[in-house]
């Protein structure tokens, strides 16, 4: 399987009835992913492209056992589904929302690191293992199944950096974003850690980008513990300091996070640097042996 | 957010926390009016969201109601970093026998809240933590179990203060924490908490950052776009919900998507190509919202062309591209313009742009596009 997911995956979508909820499960459907409630509160026994609705969390899991939950919740309503989630036992929480306020993410991270329970994001485009499941909203045409595993902190940065692999005849194993915001519920050092213990995946890309310390204490993981070859892109080399650069996460206060930083510290950690995004496609060739190999 | 010294202050005080006497100022004629609830000498301060504030010649001090008047009006008049100075501090000056620092914010890491306390206050927190690491005491804390009296006074209690002390400055580290966690804050930071020889305290310098995406949790905080940004294109922006940052290059340019925006300004700077700005619309396209992101870019006279990179995930292409025509058909814009537009929905989109007679790229690689538009340019 991939790393979090894969065919077999219940899926329980929350706020599968609004605009964005309507429209991403039945793509997720047309991908394959495996999808056996929605909840909207008070919309209770309607359906969505088949799929039953129940009030809540606890009335859809009792009918449905199911092991992760993707929400489309509003910024407001998130703890309250992502805490409901967590107390139905759901094992995997990925939280679409943007604009979720740090403190509500703070206080669903300790409530899941306290259940064991894990969760990807806010603000991700969720995870797609290729040909198996989609639990996300990314466009399925651009990827393809294969043995590169690609962590980004940004949605859209990653559409095209796995793009411009499949272009070149490069599948994945599983993509995903942890998302953007100053705190997620899973860091990226944590994801090269499940990368690294994943049997499909041979090759590991990161997707970074200025603020924050996340690639830096990546690096030291990476040094002493990965033996993957893992090639990293850096966005924000031109972005001035002190400046939100989009993501509540991306600005460089002082001298932190910036590209240059994360960059010295990767490459310092064996990390093969891509200044363009075409230029990870060039820098996996070599590494072509390792990723024909069988098993 | 960002609130201005005497917004933080406000709220300080009404949660307890003991900061001078001050008077808000708005023209030197209000001055005379301002001192007489004031005991000289006082401080004057620019009300400037500017790092370094001081250096940057934005706080003065006066003996006297004539030398108060004089620093005010040339206050007013000067630009403290480039920001217009709109309102000025008065404030009693509190002679300082010493300064501490007081601070709470996030750590990313660990994603909890983490509370510094350190007797060498009055230089930035960064300073501090790089010469002198080991006079920093702090905490991290966890936001459901919240932070407690007791755990203030152990934190005070390791910097060796007197008794007084001890409970004054533990009192208002308590303080602190309460409206760090009641305003949704970002940062809430006292630095310097200055300490008179009597052993009086009082937060002089007061910084309150709120989470932008919390705002609607506090009605009570007044936004102020008007002072809290200059620049008319900034401000449109943020009246739409669209994140702008300005560049100063002369290609627009407007992504989907934060990282995918950024890496395409980055591409344009290694293809030889100047930037003009940043402008990125998350996912919540519709067509008003891409009619609006394209009319802000535009405002900007140094544009030479313009570049949009959309995918279609989350966000509706071909209401993406709707708005792009309706922009160009209202504005006719009469420089490049390439549309680079890939995902769900993407053959409708394009065949809308193409039909309005807007160039599409269609291949996934952003680099094309870039490329495609600086050579224009350099033909030009």
């Amino acid at each position: 399987m991939g790393i979090l997911a894969d065919e077999k995956t219940r899926i329980i979508v929350q706020g599968i009835t609004g605009r964005v909820g309507v429209a991403q499960t039945k793509l997720m459907l047309d991908y394959g992913s495996k999808i056996v409630a929605g909840v909207s509160p008070g919309k209770g026994g309607e359906t969505v492209h088949g799929v039953p609705v129940y009030d809540t969390v606890k009335a859809a899991a009792s009918e449905h056992p199911a092991d992760a939950s993707i929400l489309f919740v509003p910024a407001p309503f998130v703890k309250d589904a992502a805490v409901e989630a967590i107390e139905s036992n759901i094992g995997l929480l990925v939280i679409i929302t943007e604009n979720v306020p740090t403190h509500d993410a703070i206080y669903i991270r300790d409530q899941a690191e306290e259940a064991g329970v894990r969760v990807i994001g806010p603000t991700t485009p969720g995870i797609i293992c290729p040909a198996k499941t989609k639990i996300g909203i990314m466009p399925a045409n651009i990827f393809r199944k294969g043995v590169i595993g690609i962590v980004s902190r940004s949605g859209t940065l990653l559409y095209e950096i796995a793009g411009n692999l499949t272009l070149s005849g490069m599948g994945q194993s599983t993509c995903l974003g942890i998302g953007a915001d100053p705190v997620v519920g899973t860091d990226l050092k944590t994801i090269l850690r499940l990368f690294e213990e994943d049997k499909q995946t041979k090759v590991v890309v990161i997707v970074g980008e200025i603020g924050g310390v996340q690639e830096e204490e990546a690096a030291g993981f990476i040094r002493d513990k990965m033996k993957k070859p893992v090639i990293a892109y850096i966005a924000g080399r031109s972005a001035p300091p002190g400046k939100r650069m989009g993501h509540a996460g991306a600005i460089i206060i002082g001298e932190r996070g910036t590209a240059q930083s994360k960059i010295e510290n990767l490459r310092r950690a064996g990390v093969k640097i891509a200044n363009k995004p075409s230029d990870i496609t060039y820098l996996i060739k070599p590494f072509s042996r390792i990723i024909n190999r069988r098993k | 957010m960002m609130l201005f010294e005497y917004e933080a202050k406000e709220i300080f005080r009404k949660h307890g926390i003991n900061v001078p006497k001050s008077v808000i100022v708005q023209s030197p004629t209000e001055v005379g009016k301002a001192l007489q609830s004031l005991s000289l000498p006082v401080a004057i301060k620019a009300q400037v969201l500017v790092g370094g504030r001081e250096r940057a010649g934005g706080i003065k001090f006066a003996n006297s109601l004539e030398e108060a008047s004089e620093k005010i009006e040339e206050l007013m008049r000067s630009k403290i970093e480039g920001k217009v100075v709109n309102k000025i501090l008065v404030e009693e000056k509190v002679d300082a026998k010493h300064e501490y620092y007081l601070g709470i914010t996030t750590d990313q890491l660990s994603g909890k809240p983490i509370v510094m306390v350190s007797l060498e206050g009055g230089v930035d927190i960064e300073d501090i933590a790089k010469e002198k690491p080991e006079t920093i005491i702090y905490k991290k804390v966890s936001l459901s179990r919240g932070f407690f009296q007791f755990e203030a006074r152990n934190m005070c209690q390791q910097l060796g203060l007197s008794r007084t002390l001890l409970q004054k400055v533990s009192d208002i580290l308590y303080k602190l924490y309460r409206v760090f966690d009641y305003y949704d804050a970002v940062t809430s930071e006292i630095n310097p908490l200055t300490v008179t020889k009597e052993e009086e305290v009082y937060a002089v310098d007061a910084k309150l950052e709120i989470d932008d995406n919390s705002i609607f949790r506090h009605p009570d905080i007044d936004l102020r776009l008007d002072e809290r940004f200059e620049d008319e294109i900034e401000k449109e922006a943020i009246k739409n919900r669209l994140s702008y940052v300005k560049l100063d290059g002369n290609i627009g340019v407007i992504g989907s998507g934060a990282g995918l925006t950024m890496a395409t300004v980055d591409l344009i700077e290694a293809f030889g190509g100047k930037p003009a700005n940043f402008l990125e619309t998350g996912g919540g396209i519709t067509d008003e919202l891409m009619e609006k992101a394209v009319e802000i870019v535009l405002k900007d006279r140094r544009l030479k062309a313009l570049l949009i990179n959309l995918y279609g995930g989350i966000n509706p292409m071909v209401d993406a591209a709707k708005g792009i025509v309706k922009a160009y058909k209202k504005l006719k814009p009469n420089i490049p313009i390439r549309v680079k537009l890939i995902g769900n929905q993407q053959e409708e989109a394009w065949s809308i742009l193409e039909t309005a007679g807007i160039l599409v790229v269609k291949e996934i690689q952003t680099e094309v596009a870039v490329k495609k538009l600086i050579s224009l340019l350099g033909e030009q």
